[in-house]
C-alpha cells in the first residue's frame, strides 16, 4: 500500500466570475523510501499541493490519503521544510528547534534527547545558542530541517529548500539532505520536495511529478534512472533534463 | 608568542562554500579553473576567490595559476561524516595564528571565557587594518562549527568549548 495517495485533488478560490482554479485533479502516490520531486512552472501550484498535503490548506475535492486513510487537519506524521526557513528569530537555534515538539506534547526529556541528536545530525553542534540573525542561509536551513526532522515526521515535506541559497551553499546542503535520507538512524526516508530548479529534481529524486500551469496539473510522472551518486555533467543527466524542459514548455 | 606574529585576518565567507567547492572539484576531477567555477554556477568571482582561500587555509586545496586543486586532506574531508569534518576543521583551524591566539588567551582567564568587547580589542591590537566585528562574527561562526569556541549573546561571553584541546606551540 502506498504510504500517501492524492486522490483526483483539485483546488479553487471563489473569483468574481465563479472561481478560479488552481489545482485540477492531481492523483498519484508514494511509496516508503521514495524521493519525489514536484517541478513545474509559477503558477502551476505546487506549493498548494504541498501545503495540502500536510493538511495547511483544505483541498475543494479529492482525497489525500495516508497510509490509506483519510486525513482529516494537519497530518502529524508530516513536517515541512520552507524556502524562508520560518524561524523564530527570539529563539536560539535550540529553542528553535524544541519549539514544534512542544506543541506536539513531547516530554521534556524525550525533547531534550532529540533536539541534540538531529542538531548533531545537520551539522549544527556548537551553534545551540545562536540566534538566526548570527547565521548565514544555509546555516538557517540547517535548523530548518533540524526542527522538520525532531519532529520525526513519517514524510518530510520541502518547498524550494535550497532556492534561497548561493550556488556552492545549495550543493553543500544537497549532499548533506541525501546522506540524511540514506541514513539507517534517520527517522525520514520518504520526502517530497517542491523546486522549480530542474537539475535539482534530476540530481535528487527517484521520481519527478511534471506540473503545467493555469490550472495546475499534472503532466508527467518521470521515474529517473540514473545511478547515484549522479553526475550533472554525465550525458543521461542532460536527456533527463531536455525531457522535463520540453514537457514543462509544450504545455505551457 | 609576540601578538601579531603569524596572525592573519579570516577572510569572510561561509564554511558551507567551503564543501560546495570540494564537491564542485571532485565532480570535475579534482581540479579546475576558478574563473570557469564562478561562471558555471553564477557565483561572484570575488565571493570565488574568498572561498579558495578559505579552502586553502584549511589545508583542502591549493590554488596554482588561478586553478583549485583538491588536495589530499580535502578528499579525506569529503569521506567523511559531519562529526569528522568538524574534527578536521577544528585540527586545521587551532594552527591558524589568530585561532591559536584565542584558544591560549581564553585557556588563560579564570573562567575561560571573555566578554565580546574585550576580544574586540585584542582584534583592534591583532589585526589593525581589518574590521574588528566581521572578524569577530566570523570567528564566532567558523569556531562554533569546529567547536573550539562558543558566543553567548545573552550572556556576552566568548567561551572555550570545553572539549577543546591544547593548541599546538608556534
Amino acid at each position: 500500500m502506498a504510504l500517501l495517495e492524492l486522490s483526483h485533488i483539485s483546488k479553487s478560490y471563489p473569483h468574481a466570475k465563479g472561481s478560479l482554479s488552481v489545482i485540477d485533479d492531481v492523483s498519484f502516490a508514494i511509496s516508503e523510501g521514495e524521493f519525489i520531486a514536484i517541478v513545474g512552472p509559477s503558477g502551476c501550484g505546487k506549493s498548494t499541493l504541498l501545503r495540502i498535503i500536510n493538511g495547511i490548506v483544505p483541498q475543494s475535492s479529492g482525497q489525500v490519503l495516508y497510509n490509506g486513510r483519510q486525513i482529516d487537519g494537519i497530518n502529524l506524521e508530516c513536517a515541512l521544510v520552507f524556502q524562508s526557513f520560518a524561524l523564530m528569530p527570539w529563539l536560539t537555534v535550540e529553542d528553535n528547534v524544541e519549539m514544534p515538539l512542544e506543541a506536539r506534547g513531547v516530554p521534556p526529556e524525550v525533547r531534550r534527547k532529540r533536539i541534540s541528536f538531529y542538531i548533531d545530525k545537520v551539522g549544527l553542534d556548537g551553534f545551540e545558542e545562536a540566534y538566526p540573525r548570527e547565521l548565514s542561509g544555509g546555516m538557517k536551513q540547517r535548523v530548518g530541517l533540524a526542527r522538520a526532522l525532531a519532529a520525526e515526521p513519517r514524510v518530510l515535506l520541502m518547498d524550494e529548500p535550497f532556492s534561497a541559497l548561493d550556488a556552492l551553499t545549495a550543493i553543500t546542503l544537497r549532499e548533506e539532505l541525501l546522506d540524511i535520507w540514506r541514513l539507517p538512524d534517520s527517522p525520514v526516508h520518504t520526502i517530497l520536495m517542491v523546486t522549480h530548479i530542474i537539475e535539482e529534481a534530476i540530481e535528487l529524486a527517484d521520481r519527478i511529478m511534471v506540473m503545467g500551469a493555469h490550472p495546475g496539473r499534472l503532466i508527467a510522472d518521470l521515474k529517473v534512472d540514473l545511478p547515484r551518486p549522479r553526475d550533472r555533467r554525465a550525458e543521461g543527466f542532460n536527456v533527463y533534463a531536455d525531457k522535463v524542459f520540453s514537457l514543462i514548455e509544450e504545455r505551457s | 608568542m609576540m601578538p601579531g606574529e603569524g596572525i592573519y585576518p579570516l577572510p569572510e565567507g561561509h564554511l558551507n562554500w567551503v564543501f560546495g567547492l570540494l564537491e564542485v572539484l571532485e565532480d570535475h576531477g579534482g581540479r579546475e579553473d576558478g574563473y570557469k567555477i564562478s561562471r558555471d554556477l553564477n557565483f561572484k568571482f570575488d565571493d570565488l576567490l574568498r572561498v579558495m582561500k578559505i579552502a586553502e587555509i584549511l589545508g583542502f586545496v591549493t590554488t596554482p595559476t588561478g586553478d583549485v586543486v583538491l588536495e589530499p586532506l580535502g578528499k579525506r574531508f569529503l569521506e567523511s561524516d559531519v562529526n569528522q569534518r568538524k574534527l578536521i576543521i577544528g585540527e586545521q583551524l587551532r594552527r591558524h595564528g589568530l585561532f591559536n591566539y584565542f584558544i591560549r588567551l581564553l585557556r588563560a582567564q579564570p573562567d575561560r571565557s571573555l566578554s565580546k568587547e574585550v576580544v574586540l580589542e585584542h582584534l583592534a591590537i591583532l589585526l589593525p587594518n581589518e574590521k574588528p566585528e566581521k572578524m569577530f562574527n566570523t570567528m564566532v561562526t567558523w569556531g562554533r562549527f569546529a567547536e573550539l569556541f562558543g558566543y553567548s549573546k545573552d550572556e556576552d561571553r566568548f567561551y572555550l568549548d570545553q572539549d577543546t584541546p591544547q593548541p599546538p606551540q608556534p
